[in-house]
């Protein structure tokens, strides 16, 4: 309860930190151009103003109080020249920031890249962390390898709204296939260049690995793009789609030391001997079979039983080849 | 008066006094403590508010208010480390922050609240960019992560539990932190270990203890470069490296041909393709070639394919079939 009243008061400070510097550069500004810029309803507005018309320096009289005029829905703020500029980045915020931009700035095709770069270079002096030829960061982001340059393709068809015809390497069937896409958008994560998109063939959402793609081809059919599509939502490069299949199974304390590194786990359980029994959201029988003969004697007491079946299979085929 | 108050009061107070205040002297003067039936509860409260401050990155400074006594008792918030100078952005550079921010998956409102305080100059900047292209996800919220990159471009010292991926024995390390580097979905803090004095990486989710300053500073070399303390693919990494050989079957050959343009390779029976690759750790080359299923084959060396075969056994029935 008290934690929720403390990040709600953290959240008002930080706001309120942020308004008055607005205001005071702003003089008039309207509570209109304050709501839009702040992303606040006009009532919070009015309360935070009225709320800082009690606050001041010591004394508290006359002459130390914040000075707040409303006048026709326009704001003045006087008599608080030392809020007159924001707060300081925190270094998580800086750090997000940089991160990002960094990514974004070194992504093949991205027209933004050069007025990224001159940003980042600024923001690094103003923070410290660029020396004076805008050098040192403190932070590199290497972005992913698209070596088959796949991404400029994508990234133009997806901001012209075009369907995509792919020639895939699907991990789910362990066999190459043909797929038309509506394309939404394009996610970096685990070390990889995903694009996210309606796949026509299973009329069903699907993330496309980029590396696995042999072939991308923009055809002239236009798509539309779902309003509430978000990326935030394949973080961790995976649809956590509550009605996919579940794979369990248990590892030993070896793999466990790395195995949550690489892999999003739903449920993890201690045994007794110290093997953790983990589940995960399943691509496919053939995807957690993959995975299975990679942790080798390291994973045991595999569920379902067809995941172990098709671990079986795959395991003699690769073997004859090994003989 | 309601806590938003006095800690509006507050920090008031402290950004604009000439000289460190006492805990009498808030107590005393600044609007709301007043409101403290006895020192204690006073104490209380503005423990409380402390935290609250330097939760948001206020920075609360404490340091001695008597030449005679070192003890820390006067509080400040130093204008020179609480403003954000002035940068000069054109409206472009502010737009592609923005849609950078908006890229970021897990701690985009922390770039958002960044870029907001940023921003506040540059008014004619359209406020909902186009519609988000991108999306990475760079696991930029681990809370370790904003600890070292200040240390970082602070200079300062770090010290953390760390655990290996090689063992279970996980000890105390002291760092000196010479850049943070993000790299196939990991972070990795690259610096000089005080103990062995070598320049390594740090796998920053193996860190296992949040990171403490240690008092003193380093410089940072000038040649540093932190993408040349990165270790390559996991199983070119190893004390004795030697060449394994990989074959492609003609329907996978173009895998190699396009996502290792710089590999050595050999035309091969039947349309295959043979790939030469650099190998130190055979657990992981396996692990690597079982990935792509039957149409990858560990030609050689023989022990690293009969590593292969035996690594699958616990899926063929008979070890001998």
């Amino acid at each position: 309860m008290s934690d929720t009243a403390d990040s709600r008061i953290a959240r008002r400070l930080r706001r309120i930190l942020l308004l008055l510097p607005y205001a005071i550069k702003h003089p008039g500004v309207s509570l209109d151009e304050l709501a839009r810029k702040f992303e606040v309803r006009k009532k919070d507005l009015v309360e935070d103003f009225n709320l800082v018309f009690f606050c001041g320096l010591p004394g508290y009289g006359p002459g130390d109080l914040i000075e707040v005029a409303m006048d026709d829905e326009r704001v003045y703020v006087r008599m608080a020249d030392y809020f007159g500029a924001p707060l300081r980045l925190t270094p998580a915020e800086a750090l997000a920031l940089y991160a990002g931009g960094a990514t974004l700035a070194g992504t093949p095709g991205m027209e933004e890249a050069d007025a990224l770069r001159r940003a980042l270079t600024k923001l690094g002096k103003a923070l410290g962390a660029t020396d004076d030829d805008g050098g040192d960061i403190g932070i590199q982001v290497k972005v992913e390898r698209d070596a088959a340059g796949h991404l400029e393709d994508l990234t133009r068809a997806v901001k012209e709204a075009k369907r995509v015809r792919l020639e895939y390497m699907s991990a789910s069937r362990g066999q190459m296939t043909e797929r038309d896409v509506d394309p939404w958008g394009l996610i970096t994560a685990l070390g990889h260049w995903y694009l996210v998109g309606w796949d026509r063939s299973v009329e069903d959402e699907r993330m496309f690995r980029l590396d696995r793609m042999k072939e991308v081809v923009l055809t002239d059919d236009g798509v539309e793009v779902p309003d509430d599509f978000d990326p935030e939502r394949y973080k961790g490069a995976f649809l956590g789609d509550a009605a996919q299949d579940r794979v369990t199974f248990e590892i030993s304390p070896r793999a466990a030391r790395w195995f949550a590194e690489y892999y999003p786990i739903e449920g993890s359980e201690e045994m007794p001997d110290g093997w953790t029994k983990v589940t995960l959201i399943s691509g496919g029988a053939r995807w957690a079979a993959t995975l299975l003969l990679r942790l080798g004697a390291d994973a045991r007491n595999v569920s379902p039983r067809e995941v172990e079946e098709e671990a079986r299979s795959l395991a003699q085929e690769i073997a004859r080849r090994h003989r | 008066m309601r806590r938003i108050e006095r800690l509006i009061n507050l920090v008031a107070a402290l950004l604009e006094t000439s000289r460190p205040m006492t805990a009498d002297e808030i107590r005393r003067s600044i609007g709301g403590y007043d409101e403290a039936p006895n020192f204690e509860a006073f104490r209380r409260t503005f423990e409380r508010d402390k935290e609250s401050l330097r939760n948001i990155g206020i920075p609360l400074e404490v340091t001695t208010t008597d030449v005679w006594d070192d003890t820390p008792d006067g509080y400040i918030i130093p204008k020179a480390r609480y403003y954000l100078p002035d940068i000069d952005f054109e409206p472009d550079e502010v737009a592609a922050l923005r849609i950078a921010a908006e890229a970021l998956l897990g701690g985009g409102e922390q770039a958002e609240a960044g870029l907001m305080k940023l921003s506040l100059d540059t008014s004619s900047a359209p406020w909902s960019g186009p519609r988000a292209v991108f999306g990475a996800d760079l696991s930029v919220e681990g809370t370790a992560l904003g600890a070292l990159y200040s240390a970082v471009i602070e200079r300062t010292p770090v010290s953390f539990q760390y655990r290996p991926a090689r063992s279970d024995e996980t000890r105390e390390r002291v760092v000196d932190g010479y850049g943070l580097l993000h790299r196939f979905g990991h972070w990795y803090l690259v610096g000089r270990d005080r103990s062995d004095d070598v320049v390594k990486s740090f796998k920053v989710a193996r860190i296992e203890s949040s990171p403490r300053r240690i008092d003193g500073s380093y410089e940072v070399p000038a040649d540093f470069d932190a993408s040349q303390h990165l270790l390559g693919k996991s199983f070119e990494i190893g004390n004795e490296v030697e060449n394994a050989t990989i074959r492609f079957d003609a329907a996978m050959r173009w895998w190699p041909e396009q996502n290792m343009p710089e590999a050595k390779t050999r035309e091969a029976p039947a349309g295959a393709l043979d790939v030469e690759v650099p190998v130190g750790n055979v657990d992981a080359l396996v692990s690597w070639v079982l990935g792509f299923g039957a149409r990858v084959e560990l030609v050689a060396p023989t022990a690293a394919r009969e590593h292969l075969v035996k690594h699958l056994a616990p899926y063929l029935d008979g070890a001998s079939s």
